[in-house]
């Protein structure tokens, strides 16, 4: 039970820590404005008009205020990339946190969802207070024109009211549009919708100007409950039909009365959401303009090969990029749509020997389908072009590269490596990393665990597999690298046939892995160990291997869960 | 670039501006604010527009994803033939189930989001899209080959016992070659 434990807390500890921190710290914000407004003497008249509504409002939008700021800190990614790799941090705790990033973006957009209704539905109610309850006695503190108005003109005529539905609005949409099965449909509905999130910001900070709120600017000259020398009471009479309880206890309360020496002067807030978004805002700014002027300079490709099972790769020359096994770039090709920008993880990072970089692309959608077609035009044609007999490559722009888990498969001693499909791409660029030197890692020993519905798919990266394989051997290391092929289609008996993949076809399984043996067949082997397991591949086996990790107990390894996603 | 589906979006927001709707009528009726019959109305259209947007729809190209529990909706939503099908009818529909909304404060953004919605169903049905019920794949049953029901009579046909036996002097020539050729099992 207590292994259990720490193979869970190992695992998720860190994200519900974080979590419980975030939580933390909106409740005490929400907790700490909500008492300043209801029992604070500023505010005091201001309560006494509206009541409850006031305190949700204004608490709602403090925390409103820190996750506006919040929710664009993790889509900072160059921000996050350099973060990850230049070791800054140093815990691999903290930059295990690094990839929930946008999780924690989708926790703080789901906040702002749910306090936005509070927060709106409270306003309404004061819309409705600010009519009923029109104050005769401080007219500076009312926001509507005479007694009664209605609350509709009041909100469609004042600056905040206006800017609140139009927020409202825009909000409505992006939540609307960011669904996951949007996402995985249609994902430019999304990308376009979410690309209003400028307008909101812009919108927001004209909506706090409005100056509704007023706080009471001489409180020690005019103390809230205070008497006239020729009045019997400060206050109006016309709440004492409404309160006539408050009234007997205001009565009993003040058995000195205070004698007011001023009127008492209203003045509307500074702003304080500017003091909170604007910085958020400005950084990521920045950080877009950096991406657009790294990824201006177009990249020269240098040869297209085609793969079996609708494969292309790329191959890609672009002075001054630099990256590390396991990053992505985002890759746009005006020719196809000039504002569609698509993932792929790097297969072959630029080394010091060698400075062209590669991808791997797997036609699956429109996009790629066209670019394919760019890149083929005659489909008969041979598949390797050297540079020489270069054809009209379309223009190609590179955005990146940016950070993933995966690229902490070095800094474990012992990594397991699982990929479904086309999702071994940010294995293979490790493994080429692996075929320049292996000993300037911390890495010890990698299970390669590929698992695929076609046995055309393994020859992908047959040759990376077997060259590695065979350069361990000559360097005396034969336990670095363990291979384990998996074919998941049964239909009939197949095999690596040819005789320069021999290690593969030894190594080749038809079936389903069963990952509970595989596990403990490498607990066995690296006893009191902690190993890191990165997946890249469909949800199943993600779900099944996260659990598998959690709940891990025999002979006392500590399996750490990575894991790759996209969309 | 490629065809967008906009019903699916337009579905989203249905579904999201029913549960709006809901809520703002339930706040006025249970405030007894000033003109609760509307907020009334807003509960019943809230319910109605929930249920109607519930099923989702099948994508024209690829896998759809179905919301929990939803074959039951399918069902339902499917009986009404033509009328649920046709994306024009729902533009209208709801944009004539907001207007009633927008008399209450309380329903206000209800109304805003159902005519929203509205908007883009209309745009779903002028790119000719419509709604296709997702009904549950029947597996077709696996017989097994017709051969199963005729054994073979007779056993392989093997070469004579003294051809059979092992003949470790004489390697090369007690090796033979099958008369019938041995061949995966077609069914």
């Amino acid at each position: 039970m207590g292994l259990v434990l720490r193979s869970w807390v190992a695992n998720e500890a860190g994200k519900h820590c974080l979590l419980v921190v975030w939580l933390a710290v909106s409740v005490w914000l929400f907790w700490r404005t909500f008492s300043l407004y209801s029992s604070g003497p500023q505010y005091y008249y201001l309560h006494q008009m509206l009541g409850l509504g006031l305190c949700l409002s204004r608490g709602s939008a403090s925390v409103l205020n820190l996750n506006c700021s919040l929710v664009l800190l993790p889509m900072c990614r160059s921000l996050l990339t350099a973060l990850r790799g230049t070791h800054q941090v140093n815990s691999r705790k903290a930059r295990r946190l690094l990839d929930k990033s946008k999780s924690f973006h989708v926790v703080c957009g789901v906040a702002i969802c749910v306090l936005s209704v509070v927060h709106v539905s409270a306003h309404l109610v004061n819309a409705v207070r600010f009519s009923v309850r029109y104050s005769d006695d401080f007219p500076a503190l009312n926001l509507a024109q005479h007694r009664g108005q209605d609350p509709r003109v009041l909100i469609l005529t004042t600056v905040p009211g206006i800017t609140g539905v139009l927020l409202v609005l825009i909000l409505f949409l992006m939540f609307t549009a960011s669904s996951y099965s949007i996402r995985v449909c249609n994902y430019e509905i999304f990308w376009y919708t979410h690309n209003l999130f400028i307008l909101f910001y812009v919108i927001l900070m004209v909506h706090v100007v409005g100056g509704a709120v007023k706080y009471q600017t001489n409180v020690e000259a005019h103390p809230p409950g205070c008497i006239w020398a020729n009045r019997s009471k400060a206050s109006s009479d016309m709440w004492s039909n409404q309160e006539p309880q408050g009234e007997t206890e205001e009565e009993s309360k003040v058995a000195s009365p205070i004698v007011c020496r001023e009127d008492a002067h209203f003045q509307p807030h500074f702003p304080q959401t500017w003091l909170w978004v604007l910085a958020p805002l400005c950084l990521y700014c920045v950080e877009r303009l950096y991406r657009c002027i790294r990824g201006s300079a177009p990249v020269t490709v240098v040869s297209v090969i085609r793969h079996p099972c609708d494969v292309i790769e790329v191959r890609m020359l672009k002075s001054g990029f630099k990256a590390w096994p396991g990053q992505y770039i985002l890759l746009n090709c005006p020719s196809v749509s000039s504002f569609e920008n698509h993932a792929f993880t790097l297969t072959a990072c630029p080394t010091q020997n060698k400075e062209t970089f590669g991808i791997h692309i797997r036609v699956v959608g429109d996009w790629t389908e066209c670019f394919s077609h760019l890149l083929f035009p005659e489909l008969e044609h041979s598949e390797i072009l050297p540079m020489m007999h270069q054809r009209r490559y379309p223009k190609l722009y590179v955005d990146g590269p940016f950070g993933t888990p995966s690229e902490e498969v070095f800094n474990y001693e012992v990594s397991v490596c699982v990929a479904g499909g086309i999702g071994v791409t940010p294995f293979a660029s490790i493994l080429h990393a692996l075929l320049d030197g292996c000993s300037q890692y911390k890495l010890r020993r990698l299970y390669f665990v590929w698992v695929c519905r076609d046995l055309q798919c393994f020859y992908w990266f047959a040759e990376l597999l077997c060259g590695l394989h065979h350069k361990l051997w000559e360097e005396n290391r034969p336990d670095y690298l363990n291979i384990r092929l998996f074919l998941t289609n049964t239909q009939q008996l197949q095999g690596l046939t040819e005789e320069k993949y021999r290690p593969l076809s030894s190594r080749l399984v038809i079936g389903r892995p069963r990952w509970n043996l595989l596990f403990q067949e490498i607990g066995r082997s690296n006893q009191h160990k902690k190993v890191g397991v990165f997946c890249c591949g469909p949800k199943g086996i993600s779900r099944e291997l996260h659990k598998l990790c959690n709940s891990f107990s025999t002979s006392g390894t500590v399996f750490e869960y990575n894991k790759e996603s996209f969309s | 670039m490629g065809k967008i589906e906009w019903a699916m979006w337009a579905n989203e927001q249905a579904l999201a501006s029913g549960l709006i709707y809901l809520t703002g009528g339930i706040v006025g009726v249970a405030g007894q604010l000033k003109g609760w019959e509307f907020a009334a109305f807003g509960i019943a259209a809230g319910v109605f527009v929930c249920l109607l947007e519930y099923p989702r729809s099948k994508r024209a190209k690829g896998t759809s994803v179905e919301r929990t529990g939803q074959y039951c909706f399918t069902v339902c939503v499917k009986a009404f033939g033509p009328l649920t099908r046709n994306y024009y009818v729902r533009a209208f529909l709801h944009a004539a189930l907001c207007v009633p909304g927008g008399f209450m404060l309380a329903t206000v953004l209800g109304c805003v989001c159902l005519g929203m919605a509205s908007l883009i169903y209309l745009s779903a049905a002028i790119h000719g899209e419509h709604w296709e019920p997702i009904m549950p794949k029947m597996e077709p049953l696996k017989h097994a080959a017709q051969s199963i029901k005729h054994p073979p009579q007779n056993p392989p046909p093997r070469p004579p016992p003294e051809l059979r036996r092992k003949r470790t002097d004489d390697l090369e020539s007690a090796a033979y070659v099958n008369p019938i050729p041995v061949t995966a099992n077609e069914s």
